[in-house]
């Protein structure tokens, strides 16, 4: 179960005759529970384009896609349900203008638990609960979307997928155009929706710190093709990633600094801050 | 929606988008007029093979095209039965007492049903179509038994048959001509092309740019309302509204819930953009230069020929 | 008087509730600024005020001597090019050639310099094999590397940068950084708005918003001393420095030093 690719290739129409490839031959596993995963690469690299066939909304050119047991054909199929697909895998778009067009953010957070039969009184309590969860308080509810800034467009867009309770929850670039803290404590919801409902989570970021503390599997796209798919720890002991543009993580990199220029014995490879400071500490001494 | 092409430009390479825009423009419009002064069915079957031609030399996906205009078909057809039930001139080809009864009425729900059960078999849809009009016809004329409510003839002469077909090839010849134009111009060309073609205006104080603008600004708003179209049925089919999907009813509420949106979000963004032209200095009026000058070239040489030679033939043809 | 003073501006969308409270500050030709912020503090309204999108309820804006108004609204703005936060918002053109010319087809750069400008600043962003692509067919980085080089190309004395570069990958936006330097040294003015601290580190001078008022504005070396600013205002401290701030006590201080002069190192 959970979503399955097999060789998946898709391509974008691009002018008259030609078309551009965005991903190719992808095989990739995506288990129903409790995954973890990141998905990164560098810009154009076909994370998003991947990202919307995890819910159907862009059709494999080739190969195969099965979706919590359904197989997602290049032709749309009449008898597929592909609403009922969409309430196990919910996408979070790159941009939030492309996923709000209500006139109020409570409209636009009710839309998804309506649409799955969610009663109406039952639909407003969640959409309070969800903007909570995603730290903006009860004056929004009654906002229109686009007159909010940036980053509140994007707690919205998040709230937005999260009040449907999807299985698999898809994010592309949840955490871009937040501020610090708004990352961390989104990163922290993550973790704990994940560790009360075992929902598996897969979040598009160009952010390696943040894979490396978090992430069970990273997957790197290049040009289209992937070329990892391994926990973060063994990406990251991996040498000339640079080749790919993808950048360490701050402590790997940090340490490895420290670790050169005083010749430290040292574990470079720490995940997070606390762990880097147990480990300089001990080095140091 | 995605694949409407309407008004839309596609990038691409090929004769015609080489050309400069004022050749296209004035070359759509006398192409217009030459095929107004066509007469038979033939010497348009013929045009339609030339642009067909044409289309296959200058590189455009002839499939695209027809798949983009086929919202348009529907136009087309009522045209045809248009033609074909109201043009009562020349021989009388074929003439039908009907009958509005109760018998008849409940043969069309019949066939109507049976319509729309075999109507997922796809590959027959056409045909099927066209069995059922025929059907229609037939339990009008035959059915009369049971309360008559009123009778009427139904008649088809010569010349609908024959207009009918010629009006519909016309009518898509010239779709097709101006699907060329907006397929390979890009709205910027098109605007400049207008402006440089109607300066002559000026003489009696109409100013071109001004008039030009008009139309480049809703030129460029076409791509961007379907794009947001596109923009929001994506987002409802990922939170469980797939428009595709379900009965009529559902269709028409999502339909309704697509187009508010759409305005809105519309008219939004062209606050967006006003503000980002401002910001990039755009002031309406104004001298600017342009990367694209518009430049006669060979390619439009040959084109004009060709246009002034088409031209020539069908007032030749129209008055032999 | 400074090349760019802000004073006393206020600004609100409706009458409920202020946008902008009192903002005061005062940029210097060739400084780069950063502004940070927590989410809604209003940095991007205050971004918009500056380029007379919007006009301000009280206090005004002067750049280079010319106060901004309805008169020299369009003066003001041939010496400001802003790069919005959402790039969609920011695309003319159909193509992506067209789109970066189309700021310097209003200034009137003559075409030869229009088609060396576009290949220069589309190579530099690396979009050179985009040209003739649709802005709205790119992907998220991709539009906004093209919004960018629209920016870059009209060589304006001051730019604004609303967020840029939150979806470039760290090499994209390493590669631009290095440009933007270059174009720095060479006097250009820059404000910078931005949640990246590694980022906002460029800058000479940071400015933190909060809830719609200056909260902090200094130099970085004084204003990353002092950890609760930033805690109060919803930042973080880049990795090296929250790490030398742990290592407190005896035995670190060769470590923290070195860490502290990473930080800075450009
Ligand atoms: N609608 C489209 N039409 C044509 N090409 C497209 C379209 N969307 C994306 N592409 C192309 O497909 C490639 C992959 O795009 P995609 O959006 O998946 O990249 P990405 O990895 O998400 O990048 P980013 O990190 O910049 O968001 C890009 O080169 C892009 O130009
Ligand atoms: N058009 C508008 N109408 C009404 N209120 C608005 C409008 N645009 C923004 N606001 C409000 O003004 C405040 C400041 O918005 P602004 O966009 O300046 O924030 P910001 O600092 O840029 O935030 P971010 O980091 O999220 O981009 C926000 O609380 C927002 O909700
Ligand atoms: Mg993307
Ligand atoms: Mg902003």
């Amino acid at each position: 179960m959970g979503i399955r690719f097999q060789e998946v290739s898709f391509h974008y129409p691009q002018n008259q005759l030609t078309y551009y490839q965005a991903i190719a031959n992808i095989t990739l596993d995506i288990e129903s529970k409790n995954e973890f995963i990141c998905l990164v690469g560098r810009t154009g690299s076909g994370k998003s384009t991947l990202a919307q066939h995890m819910n159907a909304l862009l059709l494999p050119t080739s190969g195969t896609l099965e979706i919590f047991g359904t197989k997602i054909t290049a032709k749309r199929d009449k008898k597929t349900n592909y609403n009922s697909l969409r309430k196990h895998v919910g996408l979070v778009f790159q941009f939030p203008e492309y996923q709000l067009f209500e006139e109020t953010v409570e409209k636009d957070i009710m839309f998804g638990p309506l649409n799955f039969h969610t009663g109406i009184d039952e639909a407003k309590e969640i959409a309070r609960e969800t903007l909570k969860l995603v730290g903006l308080d009860e004056s929004y509810l009654n906002r229109n979307p686009f007159n909010l800034s940036g980053g509140e467009k994007k707690r919205v867009a998040i709230a937005g997928i999260l009040a449907f309770d999807p299985d698999i929850l898809v994010l592309d670039e949840p955490t871009s155009g937040l501020d610090p803290r708004g990352k961390t404590q989104m990163m922290e919801l993550f973790k704990e929706i994940q560790d009360k409902t075992g929902k598996s989570i897969i979040i598009i970021t160009h952010d390696m710190d943040l894979v490396y503390e978090h992430a069970s599997r990273v997957v790197v796209l290049y040009d289209g093709e992937l070329i990892y798919d391994e926990s973060p720890k063994a990406l990251f002991k991996r040498e000339g990633l640079e080749k790919y543009h993808l950048q360490y993580p701050s402590p790997i990199r940090v340490l490895k600094d420290l670790k050169e220029r005083f010749d430290l014995d040292l574990d470079i490879y720490q995940r997070n801050l606390s762990d880097a400071v147990t480990a300089l500490k001990r080095a140091v001494k | 929606m995605r694949n409407i092409v309407i008004g839309q430009y596609l990038p691409g390479s090929g004769f015609f988008y080489k050309m400069d825009p004022r050749t296209k423009i004035m070359g759509v419009i006398i192409m217009m007029v030459a095929i107004f002064l066509l007469e038979t069915i033939v010497q348009l079957a013929i045009a339609l093979a030339i642009g067909i031609v044409l289309m296959i030399l200058g590189r455009l996906s002839i499939i695209r095209i027809a798949r983009g205009m086929r919202p348009l078909f529907v136009l087309l057809i009522f045209t045809f039965f248009f033609q074909i039930l109201f043009n009562r001139e020349g021989e009388l080809y074929l003439q039908e007492s009907m009958t509005v009864s109760l018998s008849s009425i409940g043969g069309i729900i019949l066939l109507t049903i049976i319509w729309r059960l075999l109507a997922r078999f796809k590959r027959f849809r056409f045909f099927l179509l066209l069995a059922y009009l025929v059907g229609i016809f037939f339990a009008f004329s035959l059915l009369t038994y049971g309360y008559t409510f009123t009778t009427f003839t139904f008649s088809i002469y010569e010349r609908g048959v024959e207009m009918s077909v010629f009006v519909v090839i016309r009518l898509l010849v010239i779709i097709t001509l101006s699907t060329i134009l907006t397929l390979t111009t890009k709205p910027t060309d098109l605007t400049q092309g207008l402006e440089s073609l109607l300066r002559p205006l000026k003489i009696i104080g109409i100013r071109s740019e001004d008039f030009a603008l008009i139309i480049s600004i809703s030129l460029r708003y076409i791509p961007t309302i379907l794009d947001e179209a596109n923009k929001i049925m994506a987002a409802q089919a990922s939170r469980g509204a797939d428009f595709q999907q379900g009965k009529l009813k559902d269709k028409i509420r999502q339909i309704i819930s697509l187009l508010v949106p759409m305005f809105i979000i519309a008219f939004k963004r062209s606050e967006d953009l006003a503000d980002a032209m401002e910001t990039r200095n755009f002031v309406p009026g104004m001298k600017r230069t342009r990367i694209h000058e518009l430049a006669f070239n060979m390619t439009d040489a040959f084109a004009s020929l060709f246009i002034l030679c088409s031209l020539a033939a069908s007032i030749v043809l129209r008055v032999l | 008087m400074s090349y760019i003073e802000i004073k006393d501006l206020s600004f609100s969308y409706t009458k409920k509730r202020q946008i902008l409270k009192n903002i005061g500050i005062n940029i210097e030709k060739g400084e780069w600024i950063a502004i940070l912020g927590h989410n809604g503090s209003g940095k991007s309204t205050l971004a918009k005020t500056i380029v007379g999108l919007l006009e301000p309820g009280a206090g005004s804006i002067t750049v280079d001597g010319i106060k901004l108004d309805q008169d020299t609204l369009q003066s003001v703005r041939r010496k400001i090019g802003i790069v919005f936060q959402n790039p969609d918002n920011q695309f003319v053109g159909v193509t992506v050639r067209d789109d970066i010319a189309f700021g310097m087809e209003n200034l009137c750069v003559p075409k030869a310099e229009m088609l060396e400008r576009i290949e220069y600043f589309a190579t530099k962003v690396g979009m050179e094999k985009f040209l003739d692509k649709e802005p709205a067919s790119l992907s998220g980085g991709q539009k906004q590397r093209v919004a960018i080089a629209g920016i870059l190309a009209m060589q304006t004395e001051i730019m604004i940068f609303d967020e840029a570069t939150s979806m470039l990958d760290p090499y994209a936006r390493g590669d631009l950084m290095e440009h933007i330097k270059k174009l720095h040294n060479e006097g250009l003015t820059i404000i910078m708005i931005t949640h990246e601290i590694e980022e906002a580190l460029l800058a000479d001078r940071l400015v933190i918003m909060k809830d719609g008022a200056i909260f902090a504005d200094g130099p970085k070396e004084e204003l990353l001393k002092k950890p609760d600013l930033f805690q109060g205002s919803a930042l973080e401290l880049p990795f090296s420095l929250r790490l030398a701030n742990q290592l407190t006590g005896a035995g670190f201080e060769e470590v923290r030093g070195y860490l502290w002069e990473s930080a800075f190192r450009k």
